[in-house]
């Protein structure tokens, strides 16, 4: 499937911004199954300096600067992107997740995705997370079966409540609320995984979805997403959704992984200004090319 | 017997817990005095303890008078301890000590460079990866294929001696290490309390070292700039080593700035300088990595500059040490130093570290499971030693995570002895070298800073003298003279937040005197503390308490109130008050000023510590100090800063004058009254001898008032002050001569100059009308002068602040 991307984010504010700093992570990267056909990003006011740049994680990153004053910046991203379903080994799949820990593995290069198998800033895996994760890893059940059924618990338990948590949620606010977005679904299924020993990490993008039957699809109702992929030993990436409760697949376009959101956060950016508030607003659209 | 050997015959006892036996810094395992040591008990200094106490009184009063201040973790600011006794390091055990030191250096480099670029280390398997990637000084910001050059220039390293003198490596100290300007001062006062050096040999001096680290920060510059521009990028003066920062700064001639100072314009790092923009190269860091770029890392910091990280990724600016460094000081990388060091440098390590175990290691963890509650246990991330008392949480953290934590015996340190009330008493000791870069390699500096411990932490610090071979050897074998560096003429920086605090320095210092002058002006204070004659009766009094903000019921007013008005902090318009701002200000320009501004506090200092009953002679006390503050800055360079402080004093003089006349004399009191107002009037401007000498002694209002407002000959004059006002004014940058503030204060002095003073003494009723609305009009010009002035010289425009400009949303 071939999707074109507009991603649009614009920010209003109460008062002259003198100077602004973004740091972006919009623009996809080649990954296997997808191909990006074009991709670009536009800042208005037009950014008097701005670079592109490949992250610790490989992903693509773009610093600007705007110092005209303004009171609107808009950052829109126009993305092509061909997607195919991905092939995974399927014997990494079906052998027992335990041989997927790559810190267990003696002399297996695995020493990159060590970090992925590692707690992180926002994503610790303390006695309430492993409680969790614990039933779906019996001894010896296959990788595969092990992380999807991880991904229906998921799926079943939490609710889908935007509102109940905020970008500062901790995976045992999450927990405990049984209710959650995306970001947090993946953040848990992950956090789960790592408990594991297994390496698993946050992607972000863009699910592509339909409008209700016989409506008219409605423009910039679509939104940003995040899902999770876990390594298996043949160094695939299994990638999973436990929002849909299902694999990831070619209606999902991929912009960014890292350890979790704060690396991969589409936009963050500094002001110079008096500006006591602002306001946000965000567009997007996955429409097929 | 002197106090030295009183020591060794005290040390020489067997450890009375059977514990390990320490290296003793001064004394020999049989229990004669070390070789250097036995020259200074038998040198000039014989170090009886009446010496040794007048050297520690000594270094004391000179730590006093500079304010050398340290600040614990969270708590306030308090006085920089110097042992008298320092620590020696004989040139032989130097020789071995400082190779050891520039090849950890070079290695330590080596380890960054490869962390944050091929990573052979982990590929190879040589360091695990969770000892590195779990540490969170581990910055992915800066890992990234395109990279910056070499990120390591200034290492600190803290070192002990094994039992048997073995040089021990306890902590590297890379990501932004302090106490070279500790180090530095301590060397100043011990030159000035301890001469001539008591040692056989001498000792090399630290000054020449400074143009090899002003060399090693700017050949660090990205440009092939002629004359880099480097400055010290700091917290600000609430920062625990607050004077390490403006002392290091001052003696490298660079500028001390903070964030806000700085600004990111087309990638290159700018600085705010009269009015424009100036291109900075190189950024000696101590604000912390996680601080330093609210864009890329802790959004919530106000210390850094936003898209410091990009530009010193993109090579435009070189940040000093590089924000990945921090990497370096995981303890976790003790215990694998020697393989590193042999695959990176493909030499043997030559200082080797204190036994640490990394617990990651599952056999290692299996062999010391069960005594870990024996050992120390610490996190790799910093932050101490666990609690054994609380075994279970231990344990269960060591078990959760145990590649985040190192276990180790605890640390035997050396011994040497200290000074503590007048005797001579062990204590453990450390010693915290530094080493620089210097051409491809580093070099270590010929001294360091010294720390006496209690429970691991420092409680004092110890010069550290290094000797040399011979007298004819090279201060730091330097053969060549210290060559006049690149940036040292340069004079210091003004940055917009620097007039800031220069003006208010002027204002305060002005305010504290005015104080103090009205203060000593009240008859009751000058005769004596004669409290009934300030009851409310007399109205001289009054008009001058009024002036210092004291309005005392009558029955409050006895001898602790009137103290108040000139040593109670909380009392608003105190003296004591206007001190305290005065010096929060004058820390946070510490490298603008000169080092007598400190003398002169201390003599403030003094007074107040020391006020008795009688407070007058604490009011004098204080005066003193505040006239040797005002010669001090008179002798300052007339640069942008110091203008800034000259319109900080002159206007705060002419609204002082404007105050006191108008709770004085608008209005009109019987003439045996009018005389002692005038009198006290008088007293407070430091004027009664010119008023004596022109008016003879008779009460003669126009007199007085042409005096304090209209003649440009008595400096405590308003039109004096607005004279002074205009010189300042005119020479600062953004000054135009037609410039808002200019205007407003040429209105203002032809207005003062054209007043009738005849018509301002008219009495209607018993009010002096015309006074009272001279002086409001006055007063008001004044503040509007004041903000106008603010606005246009002392502004930077708002801080930048942190937007998460999208936050998620979620199918």
């Amino acid at each position: 499937m071939r999707w074109h991307v507009r991603h649009r984010t614009r920010y209003t504010y109460d008062d002259v911004v003198t100077d602004s700093y973004g740091h972006a992570v919009l623009l996809p990267r080649d990954v296997p199954g997808q191909r990006v056909l074009s991709a670009q990003v536009d800042v208005d006011p037009v950014a008097v300096d701005r670079s592109e740049d490949i992250d610790h994680f490989g992903n693509r990153v773009t610093y600007l600067q705007v110092d005209v004053p303004h009171t609107r910046l808009t950052v829109e991203a126009d993305l092509d992107v061909e997607v195919e379903p991905a092939s995974i080994d399927p014997e990494a799949l079906g052998a027992p997740w335990e041989a997927a820990r790559p810190r267990a593995l003696d002399g297996v290069p695995a020493w990159e995705v060590v970090e992925l198998a590692l707690e992180s800033p926002s994503i610790g895996h303390g006695g309430a997370v492993l409680d969790y994760a614990r039933p779906s890893f019996p001894p010896g059940r296959a990788l595969g079966e092990a992380a999807r059924d991880l991904m229906h618990r998921v799926h079943d338990d939490f609710a889908y409540e935007p509102g109940t948590t905020s970008v500062t949620s901790t995976i045992d606010d999450v927990l405990a609320a049984r209710a959650g977005v995306c970001q947090d679904f993946a953040q848990l299924m992950i956090a789960c995984l790592r408990s594991q020993g297994l390496a698993a990490r946050y992607v972000s993008g863009y699910l592509a979805t339909d409008p209700p039957p016989g409506r008219e699809r409605v423009v910039g109702a679509d939104a940003t997403h995040a899902w999770v992929a876990v390594w298996t030993p043949a160094g695939e990436w299994l990638a999973l959704d436990p929002t849909n409760d299902q694999p990831v697949g070619e209606r999902y376009v991929t912009i960014a992984w890292g350890r979790e959101y704060a690396d991969v956060s589409p936009l963050k950016g500094v002001i110079v200004s008096e500006a006591s508030s602002s306001e946000l607003e965000v567009q997007v659209d996955v429409l097929p090319a | 017997m002197s106090a030295l050997r009183d020591y060794a015959a005290a040390t020489n006892q067997p450890p009375l817990q059977g514990g390990p036996r320490a290296f003793d810094e001064v004394v020999a395992p049989d229990g004669t005095l070390r070789r250097p040591w036995r020259a200074l008990a038998a040198g000039p200094l014989d170090l009886a303890d009446v010496d040794l106490r007048r050297v520690a009184h000594q270094i004391g009063r000179h730590l006093e008078d500079d304010g050398v201040t340290y600040r614990r973790p969270g708590g306030t600011s308090d006085r920089w301890h110097l042992d008298p006794l320092p620590l020696v390091v004989t040139a032989q055990e130097w020789a071995t000590l400082s190779g050891g030191l520039a090849q950890r250096a070079e290695l330590l480099d080596a380890v960054a460079d490869d962390l944050y670029g091929p990573r052979r280390l982990l590929r190879e398997g040589v360091l695990p990866p969770e000892l590195v990637l779990a540490h969170r000084g581990f910055r992915r910001e800066v890992s990234r294929p395109r990279r910056a050059g070499r990120s390591l220039h200034v290492v600190a390293c803290d070192l002990t001696r094994t039992a048997s003198g073995q040089w021990q490596v306890v902590a590297d100290r890379t990501q932004a290490p302090s106490g070279l300007g500790y180090a530095l001062e301590n060397r100043r006062v011990t030159s000035r309390a301890i001469t001539p050096t008591p040692l056989d040999a001498p000792v090399h001096r630290l000054a020449p070292f400074v143009p090899v680290l002003r060399d090693a920060l700017a050949g660090a510059a990205p440009r092939t700039a002629s004359d880099p521009r480097i400055v010290l990028l700091t917290p600000g003066p609430e920062s625990e080593t607050a004077y390490d920062q403006a002392h290091l700064a001052t003696v490298l001639g660079i500028p001390l700035v903070r964030g806000d100072d700085l600004v990111v314009r087309g990638g290159a790092v700018w600085m705010r300088v009269r009015g424009r923009l100036e291109r900075v190269d190189v950024v000696l860091r101590r604000v912390d990595a996680a601080w330093s770029d609210p864009l890329e890392l802790r959004g919530d910091s106000r210390l850094g500059v936003p898209g410091l990280v990009e530009a010193d990724r993109r090579g435009s600016v070189r940040v000093v040490n590089g924000f990945g460094t921090g990497v370096l000081e995981n303890p976790g990388l003790l215990p694998f130093m020697d393989h590193v060091c042999e695959v990176l440098l493909d030499e043997p390590l030559r200082l080797p570290c204190v036994p640490v175990h990394w617990l990651g290691d599952p056999a290692t963890l299996a062999r010391l499971r069960t005594d870990l509650l024996d050992l120390e246990v610490r996190a790799i991330d910093g932050g101490g030693v666990l609690d054994a008392d609380a075994p279970d949480a231990l344990l269960a953290a060591v078990e959760a995570a145990p590649h985040r934590y190192v276990a180790g015996e605890p640390i035997v340190w050396s011994r040497a002895p200290r000074l503590d009330a007048g005797t001579l008493t062990a204590c453990e000791v450390s010693l915290r070298a530094f080493t620089v870069a210097h051409g491809s390699g580093y070099r270590p500096l010929a001294g360091g800073l010294g720390s006496v411990l209690q429970d691991g932490r420092s409680i004092a610090s110890k010069d550290v003298w290094v000797l040399k071979e011979s007298a004819s050897e090279p201060d730091q074998g330097l053969e060549e003279p210290a060559r006049p560096s690149v940036a040292s003429g340069a004079a210091p920086i003004a940055v917009p937040r620097v007039l800031q605090d220069l003006y208010w320095f002027g204002r305060y210092a002005e305010r504290a005197e005015h104080g103090v002058r009205s203060l000593l002006a009240l008859p009751a204070v000058g005769d004596g503390l004669d409290l009934d004659r300030i009851g409310p009766g007399d109205p001289a009094a009054e008009a001058l308490l009024g002036v210092l903000g004291a309005s005392g019921a009558p029955g409050e007013r006895d001898a602790r109130w009137l103290q108040s008005i000139l040593l109670d902090e909380r009392r608003p318009s105190s003296v004591a008050q206007s001190l305290v701002a005065l010096r929060a200000v004058a820390a946070s320009v510490r490298d603008q000023l000169s080092i007598d501004v400190w003398r002169a506090f201390a003599v403030t200092d003094r007074a107040v510590a020391s006020a008795g009953t009688d407070l007058a002679v604490t009011a004098e006390q204080v005066l003193v100090g505040l006239l040797a503050l005002r010669g001090t800055t008179e002798s300052m360079v007339h640069d942008d800063g110091w203008h800034a402080l000259e319109v900080g004093r002159a206007l705060e003089r002419a609204l002082q004058v404007g105050a006191l006349l108008s709770r004085t004399v608008t209005t009109m009191r019987p003439l045996s009254v009018e005389e002692r107002v005038h009198e006290a009037v008088l007293g407070a401007t430091e004027s009664v001898v010119t008023h004596r000498r022109r008016h003879r002694g008779r009460v003669r209002l126009v007199g007085l008032l042409e005096l304090l407002l209209t003649d440009p000959d008595n400096p405590r004059s308003l039109a004096a002050a607005l004279e002074r006002l205009g010189h300042a004014l005119a020479r600062l940058p953004m000054s135009t001569s037609s410039s808002r503030p200019e205007r407003l204060l040429e209105d203002l002095v032809a207005q003062v100059r054209d007043v009738d003073l005849s018509a301002l003494a008219r009495v209607s009723g018993q009010r002096r009308r015309g006074l009272e609305d001279h002086l409001e009009d006055v007063e008001g010009q004044l503040t509007r002068l004041a903000d106008a002035f603010a606005e246009l010289h002392l502004v930077s425009g708002p801080s930048p602040r942190s937007l998460t400009l999208a936050r998620r949303v979620s199918s």
